[in-house]
């Protein structure tokens, strides 16, 4: 059973005079412990797609699967538990909060899945130490650097203990220096917590070092390489 | 940790919170303090009353209010006074004898009550003694001494040691007149009870009725206010052959300008929080439509919207109570220093006499009137909140995300 599984995925908007198909009939597997980027130029509907994966957009046609389970019927609360249980975000921008410490942020995820205070305490340090920011567990995000606030975003997608990561653009702010780092942390997530991440990039040297490349093109998948399937 | 998101919201924007803080203390401050005001008019209107000439429960014969002739006396009026002397929770009684009188001097004439006292017995129910300006309050050898209002002193344009000549109808229906010396001025809050109420010992009053003692009021002074409706409720069955009343039945538009005041207050809070609801509203709608891609974000990552609405309402409340506590602190401390120091009004005098109440007010505000006020605060906060909370729930996510 793959973990995720996108069938026959549309995503039609009807805002503009003539119908835009951002995401067109994608059909697509992805299993445990797959480092997979979806790919494409801009408008090629990579964030509608990983909104869609997300639950963060309804489906204009299709289902998205999440370990057998049709996402696309769940009502909006149900949806929001879902994400909550199963997903974990990093996004472009790394929308932490910004008047909480970078603790308080891998905390409060954890204070939402209604988790106790020691627990919370005890896993929000430990990942942040995983994601090498121990010394700064009490800095607000205005007081780290772009790659540090998204590492800490990083440890709140997983404070959750999510099935996968999703990850949109998530070196797209970041220096190469910094997104090289990143991405060597979330390998290792990947290797060590055996953690799926999909991230959206079209950003070369992400591309180089994902283990399965998706690509797509007006919304329809163009290329997979690198998968199992 | 969602009321320290909320409380740490709130100061993300200092200046802007501050402003609605300050305008909802401020608001609060001045409406606490005229409110205070009010209420220690009303209040100084029901005191100056009682002390005055009410006291706290009145007995007269049936009908008397209606029909006030002479004749109209308490029957066993000396052993009814008695009696109630000795009842629990009674500090003090005073038999009057009233006499509705016609006062003349040698330029002007005036109609009058001539209430009959004996003056020790007075003194513990009314203070008027204390309100001598002139003279004193029968403590002379003279015949016939009498203690008459500064209005009516000047009305009738007599002076103390002055004679007021006083004709009144005995209890066999015959007209009699006698002549008395002024041995006090006095001036209380109340002109109209200045210019109509003479007083005199009731021993001078029974000589000239050439009559048996009577009394036709008996005024009673409870140990405290509070005590005065179980005072009530033993001498009303006792003594229900007569009418037992309690100063707020006797003086029903004292009691109802004391009550109104109370009422005019809470009207006041309830317009100054309706303005409030909009500034805070206001306030709330641009802290939410500032921060749409963050809540997106917390929508997205798993917060139910249940949570983000308490959330915007927890920052609303906090946000009020903020400012509602600094105004109820200063409006409190504000209206203690003025308690104790009193508002000089002495510029209004004559205005403040129509009204029976005191030239030196002391504003005072009832407890119960401080937790009203936090709680209509925290509705008012609810209400501001609605607005806000529910553009923050229908945020998407996804949209709100890439909102820059």
């Amino acid at each position: 059973m793959p973990l995720i599984e996108l069938k026959n995925l549309s995503k039609t908007y009807n805002t503009t005079a003539f119908p835009v198909h951002a995401v067109n009939n994608v059909n697509l597997k992805i299993e445990k412990k797959e480092f997979t980027a979806i790919v494409g130029p801009s408008g090629s509907g990579k964030t509608t797609l990983l909104n869609l994966i997300g639950g963060l957009d309804k489906p204009t046609g299709g289902s998205v699967f999440v370990e057998d389970r049709d996402i696309a019927t769940l009502k909006s609360n149900e949806l929001i538990d879902f994400r909550l249980h199963h997903i974990g975000f990093v996004f472009q921008a790394y929308n932490l909060i910004p008047v909480f410490t970078a603790k308080e942020n891998v905390e409060f995820i954890m204070l939402l899945q209604g988790i106790s205070k020691t627990e919370r305490d005890k896993k929000a340090i430990e990942l942040l130490n995983a994601v090498g920011l121990g010394e700064r567990i009490d800095s607000r995000p205005s007081q780290l650097s772009g790659g540090q606030q998204q590492r800490v975003a990083v440890a709140r997608a997983l404070a959750s203990r999510p099935n996968f990561v999703l990850a949109d653009e998530p070196t797209a702010n970041l220096d190469s220096h910094t997104a090289e780092s990143l991405l060597d942390l979330m390998e290792q997530l990947n290797k060590d917590y055996e953690m799926t991440f999909v991230f959206s990039t079209h950003d070369p040297r992400v591309i180089k070092r994902a283990h399965r490349v998706v690509t797509l093109e007006d919304g329809a998948i163009k290329f997979d390489v690198g998968g199992k399937n | 940790m969602i009321a320290s998101l909320a409380w740490k919201n709130i100061w993300r924007n200092k200046k802007r919170s501050l402003i609605i803080i300050l305008a909802t203390a401020l608001g609060l401050w001045g409406c606490l303090l005229a409110g205070a005001i009010w209420m220690g008019w009303g209040e100084s209107m029901v005191d100056t009353a009682i002390d005055r000439d009410l006291s706290n429960i009145q007995i007269h014969k049936k009908g008397y209010t209606q029909n006030n002739e002479i004749v109209n006396f308490i029957p066993n009026g000396f052993r009814i006074l008695k009696e109630t002397q000795s009842i629990a929770g009674v500090k003090a009684v005073s038999g009057r004898t009233l006499v509705e009188a016609m006062a003349a001097s040698p330029t002007s004439t005036f109609g009058v009550k001539i209430v009959g006292i004996i003056p020790a017995q007075a003194k513990k129910v009314t203070d008027i003694y204390n309100r001598l300006i002139e003279g004193n309050y029968f403590t002379g050898n003279g015949r016939n001494p009498i203690v008459i209002g500064k209005k009516l002193a000047t009305r009738l344009g007599l002076k103390l040691h002055s004679k007021i000549v006083l004709s009144f109808q005995g209890l066999d229906g015959s007209l009699n007149y006698a002549a008395f010396r002024i041995v006090g001025i006095y001036k209380t809050e109340s002109s109209l009870f200045d210019q109509s109420n003479v007083f005199m010992q009731q021993a001078d009053l029974f000589r000239l009725l050439s009559s048996k003692p009577i009394i036709h009021e008996i005024a009673i002074r409870t140990e405290s206010a509070r005590i005065m409706p179980q005072v009530y409720d033993v001498l009303k069955p006792k003594y229900s052959h007569l009418a037992v009343q309690t100063w707020e039945e006797l003086a029903p538009e004292v009691a109802f300008t004391s009550a109104a005041m109370e009422s005019f207050t809470y009207i006041f809070l309830g317009i100054i929080l309706f303005a409030l609801l909009f500034g805070i509203t206001n306030t709330m709608l641009m802290a939410v439509m500032e921060r749409v891609r963050e809540l997106g974000v917390l929508i997205a990552v798993g917060m139910k919207k249940g949570k983000i609405f308490a959330m915007i309402l927890l920052e609303t409340i906090l946000l009020s109570i903020t400012g509602g506590i600094a105004g109820i602190v200063i409006g409190g401390l504000s209206i203690a220093y003025f308690s104790h120091t009193g508002i000089d009004l002495s510029a209004l005098a004559s205005s403040m006499e129509t009204f029976g109440a005191s030239t030196l007010l002391h504003p005072f505000l009832p407890l119960d009137m401080y937790i009203a006020l936090t709680v209509m605060i925290v509705i008012t906060a609810s209400i501001s909140a609605v607005l806000p909370a529910w553009k923050a729930v229908h945020i998407q996510p996804s949209a709100a995300i890439r909102t820059y």
